[in-house]
């Protein structure tokens, strides 16, 4: 049930990420038809593109958490014999969720604080600039359970879409 | 203290397998709260690192990336290498090298240049009666140069990575490292050579001729215009880099669906979804850098790396052959990305202080990081080519030294001729 939760949070995640890196192609794709066609360079467009890659990079590292795609070094937890294997798989999604939960501490924090600051380019709150730390850190968190339960279970975690 | 912390602790989370940049994140905690800080400003640091225009080129590189890789340009770039010079000894290998470096151009990734091209090549190789360790070999150094290419994220990468040491232009970076990817496809060249000739591969065929080399180069010619388009543009002052990047895209779907017919939904969705997994890990890695950065920075990390190495040796040249052998090291068991954000802060001052321009110091990292890509115990482009080709690292491992031996000369080229990767910005930008 869980699982199924999660890859189904999973898929959604990286659709919401596709659709906002396509938002973003076309606000820097705008930038350059405004400068050229309409000869009014749209001071907008910058800001929204460099808010909307917070947002895909939060979706996109919650995601890499849970297809088990960040870069680390594996060589030596393979020398490993399995019985400590396990143990340190698990201690190693316990320190990855760890830092979710810091950063969705310490993202509402900043969110929270900075919510009534208005971003220079654009009508929004600068808050909303660490808003993807708390999306992100609570979707890791979730992903890290979800490995360490797989992990006492003996399964896998399959990525939802590949 | 803080600085045995952050040393300890990120060594001990890195070496029980904690991902990169986790580990980074986390052991920039520990410090915090050792030197009694608010953890918060960890975090403030992380998005603050993200704030950067010339940021957004990175997943835009890598997208375009995506798309080539699945857009069937590989196939015609193999034709046009094969009509150039197929005909020569050892030809398959030599129009390896030339296509590789062609698509590392188009795509900017090693790993997206040995998946693409290695999946053409390799089994045609083998089929031709080349051995399975000649073929991997060929393909995944030659796949190295496409680091070195216009469309590369990591020559972005290097560029934030001095943000606030030297200022190095994505530009700049971009024209130097155009003359030793030159130099990295005539040293592959020689060694595909010199492997082909000592082990007694046929002559294939004869040149097909100049109307061939003309045909297959108009079939590649609107894949291979992405070079030229980001090149130009940026060059022309019509574009930023960053533009520059998000118009290779457009350029990418436009020939990959239009011109090619060669892109399903399903592949163009299959990009998208790596394109957003692979930037989440990347700039993820880039924001909680500049938190450890400035870690490193606040406890003096490169001055007192530089003041041990300099202790060792007042002379350039035995401080440059440090420098690269600790860099090949970290780059042996850490990905490029990961290897560029962490050095840089702690080897560029250095390299700086005994005289070495920033932009000639950004092209032999990406060259000695490309190495690593080739080298176990994390080979992640040799991995790959060694999937594709049936055949395990060991294997390719024993019949390596030529093609290291090329890549080894072509670094060592750049790190003590400047000229190879200054001349050219200082003709085209005037510097």
């Amino acid at each position: 049930m869980f699982t199924r939760f999660c890859a189904a949070l999973s898929k959604l995640s990286l659709m919401l990420a596709i659709v906002g890196l396509l938002a973003i192609i076309a606000c820097v794709q705008y930038q350059v038809v405004g400068r050229y066609i309409f000869n009014d360079t749209p001071t907008w467009a910058e800001a929204l593109a460099m808010l909307l890659v917070l947002y895909v990079t939060a979706l996109g590292v919650a995601v890499g958490v849970r297809d088990a795609g960040h870069i680390g070094l594996e060589s030596i937890i393979t020398l490993l014999p399995v019985r400590f294997r396990l143990k340190l798989e698990i201690l190693i999604h316990l320190l990855v969720g760890l830092f979710g939960w810091l950063m969705v501490q310490n993202g509402y924090l900043w969110t929270t604080l900075k919510w009534n600051d208005q971003k220079p380019m654009l009508a929004v709150p600068s808050g909303m600039d660490f808003l993807p730390l708390v999306i992100a850190g609570v979707l890791i968190v979730l992903f890290s359970i979800e490995h360490i339960l797989a992990l006492l279970q003996g399964k896998e975690v399959i990525p939802a879409w590949n | 203290m803080e600085l045995t912390v952050l040393c300890i602790s990120f060594t001990v989370l890195l070496l029980i397998g904690v991902p990169v940049a986790f580990a980074i994140g986390l052991a920039s905690v520990c410090t915090i709260m050792v030197a009694g800080l608010p953890v918060a400003v960890v975090f403030q640091k992380m998005v603050g690192g993200m704030q950067v225009f010339s940021f957004l080129a990175i997943p835009f590189f890598i997208f375009a990336g995506e798309l080539m890789l699945h857009g069937g340009i590989a196939d015609r770039i193999v034709r046009l290498a094969n009509s150039l010079v197929g005909h020569v000894r050892g030809g398959l290998g030599m129009s390896n090298v030339i296509g590789c470096t062609l698509f590392g151009g188009v795509a900017g990734s090693p790993l997206a240049d040995v998946s693409a091209m290695g999946a053409v090549m390799i089994p045609l190789m083998k089929k031709e009666g080349y051995d399975a360790d000649y073929a991997v070999n060929v393909t995944t150094h030659a796949s190295l140069v496409g680091a070195l290419m216009p469309t590369s994220h990591n020559i972005i990468i290097f560029t934030l990575a001095t943000a606030g040491m030297a200022s190095v232009s994505v530009l700049g970076l971009i024209v130097a490292c155009l003359i030793p990817a030159l130099i990295l496809t005539l040293c592959n060249l020689a060694a595909a050579y010199g492997v082909a000739v000592q082990r007694g591969y046929p002559v294939r065929g004869k040149f097909s001729g100049w109307g061939e080399v003309a045909r297959s180069l108009a079939a590649a010619i609107p894949g291979l215009l992405i070079i030229v388009i980001i090149l130009v543009g940026i060059l022309s002052g019509v574009f930023t880099a960053t533009e520059s990047a998000a118009t290779a895209v457009l350029w990418a779907l436009i020939v990959t669906v239009v011109v090619y017919h060669s892109l399903s939904w399903e592949h163009f969705l299959k990009s998208c979804a790596k394109a957003c997994k692979t930037t989440g890990v990347v700039l993820l890695l880039i924001g909680i850098s500049s938190a450890f950065g400035y870690f490193m920075a606040l406890y003096e990390v490169p001055q007192k790396t530089g003041e041990m190495m300099a202790s060792m040796t007042q002379t350039p040249w035995v401080i440059f052959l440090m420098v690269n052998v600790l860099l090949f090291v970290l780059g042996t068991f850490l990905d490029m990305a990961a290897t560029i954000l962490i050095c840089t802060p702690v080897f560029l001052p250095i390299c700086q202080q005994f005289g070495m321009d920033p932009t000639q110091f950004g092209v032999m990292m990406l060259i000695n990081c490309a190495l690593g890509l080739n080298t176990p115990p994390v080979g992640s482009t040799q991995f790959v080519g060694c999937a594709i080709g049936g055949i395990s690292v060991g294997e390719v491992m024993r019949s390596i030294w030529p093609f290291y031996g090329a890549l080894i000369a072509a670094l060592m080229l750049v790190t003590y001729v400047p000229a190879f990767s200054l001349w050219l910005p200082g003709i085209v930008l005037g510097k």
